[in-house]
């Protein structure tokens, strides 16, 4: 104790220089080599690293699953898949791609770019960083397991009661989706939190609110939506587990319950769930916009205003999937209206986009073109949207392929084109080797084009009446032509894909060396090597402008002051970002781990009985204790 | 580590037999379910070969379990049994078996009914129905909880779910043993 209270000479990053410093640091911020090393890291980019890559194994499995759907409406009658299994399939489509792939890769980005893009060393809250990404893990092998056991949920994606509840739902598999919701909720609120924080809290010096690059703007807005709405969906997976493991009564209107509050908790979440997956992807369609047309943004503000407005009004807009339940005709025209309004800030984006690429000078990379194509698929699908907001066409195309249209134009089109385009502009910071450019032509056009034959022809099959969810369909019907058609068309997407992942895969070993910043784009993350090192910036930059690498092209300003003993960062004001403290960030530690290992027992344990709530948190608080038990580190000190 | 390949293997054993929902039986599957050897009592014996060949799919499977009690439902059981509870048909709920609690009982009962009012259903319900049945009418008197067992239904409650093992909690002896002129209490 004695011995840490006198500050030895060279613990100033001041009175260090160059290599030294970088020594020093890359010693302080070390991930431990090793098995227990890689398991103990709370490196955000490591972490954020493994995110990426198992959320996109999970969009693997999830096509794969969308591939044998295809299959077996390719044809009438077919005898690929039975009906049980079918709709194990549709709902592990569902279930996977949202809660396993959409939001968490989204999370995962923000878990490896924030920290660089708003110059801090790692995220706020690490251990609770690590912690979230096994129980990420655990949940998602959860799911799949499951599925392989012949035990897969398959009530839906929705899980609607009283189908998922106690009466209909035989068996755990409908326990499986709300458990797995479960552990998706709270990795996700943990990244959230963490994110919050340190977008708020961790800034450079300087990066006053409206120097706050537009992906760190919107992965704000949506952590916030995750944060107020995903206790709805984590009260609804509850009670259900309840009503069907111990017999409560939330959703038995004999009972007193009702059957409607399902939907309603459901659909509170699952509304702003379409905003947390597709404000993230406007954040990276922002910043891929102003890289590639090489002017700033136009209409910052807007923007920005664009991004808070969206994230108000998708908390008004949830009773629009519940058009058909029978509501108050008052409910139906409020809600109509609301989910109009939502057409507004999008608009308001699409314009400030495309006034930005008319004014620059567009350089049509493969993240350029995603984002084209984003901008195009996004607009069908905008429109579809507007149709099925209202009332009298909702009811006609209610539950048929029509949605099924519209939501993927929305979702494909709307997020993951730009997270495509964000894995291509990304990728050499993340591996330091750049993507094919001729592949990513290839790779592009083979989605797009794949993708609009795919999708667009179930618009004309739900209006002819094809409803959702059916395993196969009698040969007389007129859907079997363009189901044949849609079913090859895929096949092109899925080779889209395919491409996709052998470009990235290749790419990360024999890619061209990228160097710290192939695009000149103006963000701080590309102001550090890539792969960044282990403590991101050797000193912290200090922030004049929005784009501060076009502002400050030579050499960018620093500030100095931090300890290099230990793990330090700078704490700066909420709106002003003025440094206000030296903070110390918490070392590795395998007790999130442990933490993640416990819950996970705890949580699948609960499952099948009650008892798990009572004994189960006995080795979650032992894993807490050892992860917060002072190490006598020097991060203990402050 | 083959320790860990051999649980995994169990479990998944496991998971899938009681997960598994087989639709349709094949006609001389469903043919074979049907030759049960009995007692010449009437109580008690043998379900046939084939029944352990499955894996005794109707004890623990949740799908099974839960057709039983549609079925359960269906084929009016209630109207004289009540929810268990019993009436002019004697009560599962307290966990006393007239016949005893094994599945070839239960399903002897229901095919060629018993003395009494208790009609036979071999006429009405195919043979793997009545053995989902048996299998589900079983859990009412079950004394410890089985997680494959049904969970409550969207009705007004009347007594805790199966899965809660109903008779463990309901079971009552009253102030001398009940049933001593019929053998030793459950």
């Amino acid at each position: 104790m004695t011995m840490e209270s006198v500050v030895p000479p060279e613990t100033s990053d001041a009175e260090i220089e160059g290599p030294r410093l970088e020594a020093v640091l890359a010693d302080t911020w070390a991930t431990a080599p090793g098995f227990w090393g890689a398991l103990s890291t709370v490196d955000h980019k490591i972490i954020g690293r493994r995110y990426i890559l198992t959320a996109f194994v999970f969009l693997a499995l999830g096509g794969i699953l969308a591939m044998l759907m295809r299959l077996q409406l390719a044809a009438p009658e077919a005898r690929l898949i039975g009906a049980d299994r079918y709709n194990q399939i549709f709902t592990m489509h569902g279930a996977n791609m949202m809660f396993l792939f959409a939001v968490p890769v989204m999370e995962a980005m923000a878990v490896y770019l924030v920290p660089l893009m708003v110059g801090t060393r790692n995220i706020a809250f690490p251990r609770l960083n690590a912690f979230s990404y096994w129980i990420y893990l655990a949940g998602g092998l959860m799911l799949w397991i499951a599925f392989a056991l012949d035990m897969g949920p398959d009530v839906g994606w929705f899980a609607y009661v009283p189908l998922s509840g106690p009466q209909y739902g035989a068996g755990k598999r409908a326990d499986i989706w709300a458990q797995m919701i479960t552990f998706t909720e709270v990795s996700a609120l943990a990244v959230s939190v963490e994110i919050v924080v340190t977008v708020f809290k961790q800034r450079a010096p300087g990066m006053t609110l409206d120097r706050i690059p537009l992906f760190v703007w919107s992965m704000l807005i949506t952590s916030f939506l995750v944060i107020m709405a995903m206790p709805a969906i984590m009260i609804a997976s509850s009670t259900l587990i309840l009503d069907r493991l111990v017999g409560t009564h939330f959703y038995n209107p004999a009972e007193g319950g009702d059957v409607l509050l399902w939907q309603h908790l459901f659909w509170f979440f699952g509304h702003p769930e379409v905003y947390i997956i597709f404000l993230p992807a406007v954040g990276m369609v922002s910043t891929l916009t102003a890289t590639f047309a090489r002017r700033p943004v136009f209409g910052y503000l807007a923007l920005v205003m664009a991004l808070i407005a969206t994230g108000i009004l998708a908390f008004g807009l949830w009773v629009h999937h519940m058009f058909v339940t029978g509501l108050p005709r008052l409910g139906e025209s409020f809600f109509t209206a609301s989910s109009m309004a939502i057409a507004i800030p999008a608009g308001v984006q699409i314009f400030c986009w495309i006034a930005t690429l008319w004014d620059g000078k567009p350089q049509f990379k493969t993240p350029l073109l995603f984002v084209i194509g984003f901008i195009v698929t996004f607009v069908i699908g905008g429109l579809t949207g507007v149709m099925v907001a209202s009332v009298p066409f909702d009811t006609q195309v209610h539950d048929t392929y029509f949605v099924v249209a519209h939501f993927h134009y929305v979702l494909i089109g709307g997020a993951v084109f730009p997270l495509l385009g964000g894995i291509y502009y990304w990728f050499p910071k993340i591996t330091g080797r750049m993507m094919s450019e001729r592949l990513g032509i290839w790779t592009f056009w083979l989605i797009f084009i794949g993708f609009n034959l795919t999708f667009f022809p179930m618009h004309i099959l739900g209006l002819e009446g094809m409803p959702r969810r059916i395993y196969t369909y009698q040969p007389d019907l007129p859907w079997h032509g363009l189901n044949l058609f849609v079913s090859t068309s895929a096949a092109i997407l899925a080779s889209g894909f395919l491409l996709f992942f052998i470009d990235a895969l290749r790419s990360a070993r024999v890619g061209e060396p990228s160097g710290p910043n192939p695009w000149h784009a103006p963000t701080l993350e590309w102001a550090t090597a890539s792969p960044p090192p282990s403590y991101n910036f050797a000193r912290i930059p200090v922030v004049n402008g929005r784009y501060s690498l076009w502002e400050q092209p030579n050499e960018l300003a620093v500030a100095d002051g931090l300890r290099v003993d230990r793990r330090e960062l700078v704490v700066t004001s909420l709106a002003a970002a003025d440094p206000e403290a030296r903070e110390s960030s918490p070392r590795n530690s395998i007790w999130p781990f442990w933490a993640a290992i416990a819950t996970t027992v705890t949580l699948i344990w609960s499952i099948f009985s009650p008892w798990a709530v009572v004994w189960g948190p006995i080795p979650v608080a032992v894993a807490l204790i050892g992860w917060f038990w002072p190490k006598r580190v020097p991060e203990d000190e402050a | 580590m083959r320790f860990v390949l051999l649980l995994a293997c169990i479990v998944m054993l496991s998971g899938c037999e009681r997960e598994e929902r087989q639709l349709r039986l094949d006609p001389p599957v469903a043919d074979a379910l049907n030759k049960i050897r009995l007692m010449p009592i009437g109580i008690a014996g043998a379900p046939p070969e084939i029944y352990f060949a499955l894996h005794r799919p109707y004890e623990a499977n949740a799908y099974n379990l839960n057709q039983g009690k549609r079925l359960y439902a269906w084929f009016g059981c209630s109207s004289c049994h009540a929810d268990g509870q019993g009436g002019t048909g004697p009560s599962f709920l307290d966990g006393w078996w007239l016949y005893g609690p094994e599945m070839v009982s239960i399903f002897a009962s229901i095919r060629d009914g018993r003395p009494h009012g208790m009609p036979a259903f071999r006429d009405k319900m195919t043979a793997d129905q009545i053995w989902q049945l048996a299998g589900y009418v079983q859990t009412i008197g079950a004394y410890s909880a089985r997680t494959a067992a049904p969970s409550r239904n969207d009705d007004k409650q009347t007594r805790p779910a199966e899965n809660r093992a109903p008779a463990a909690i309901l079971f009552d002896q009253g102030p001398s043993p009940v049933h001593a002129d019929q053998g030793p209490t459950p």
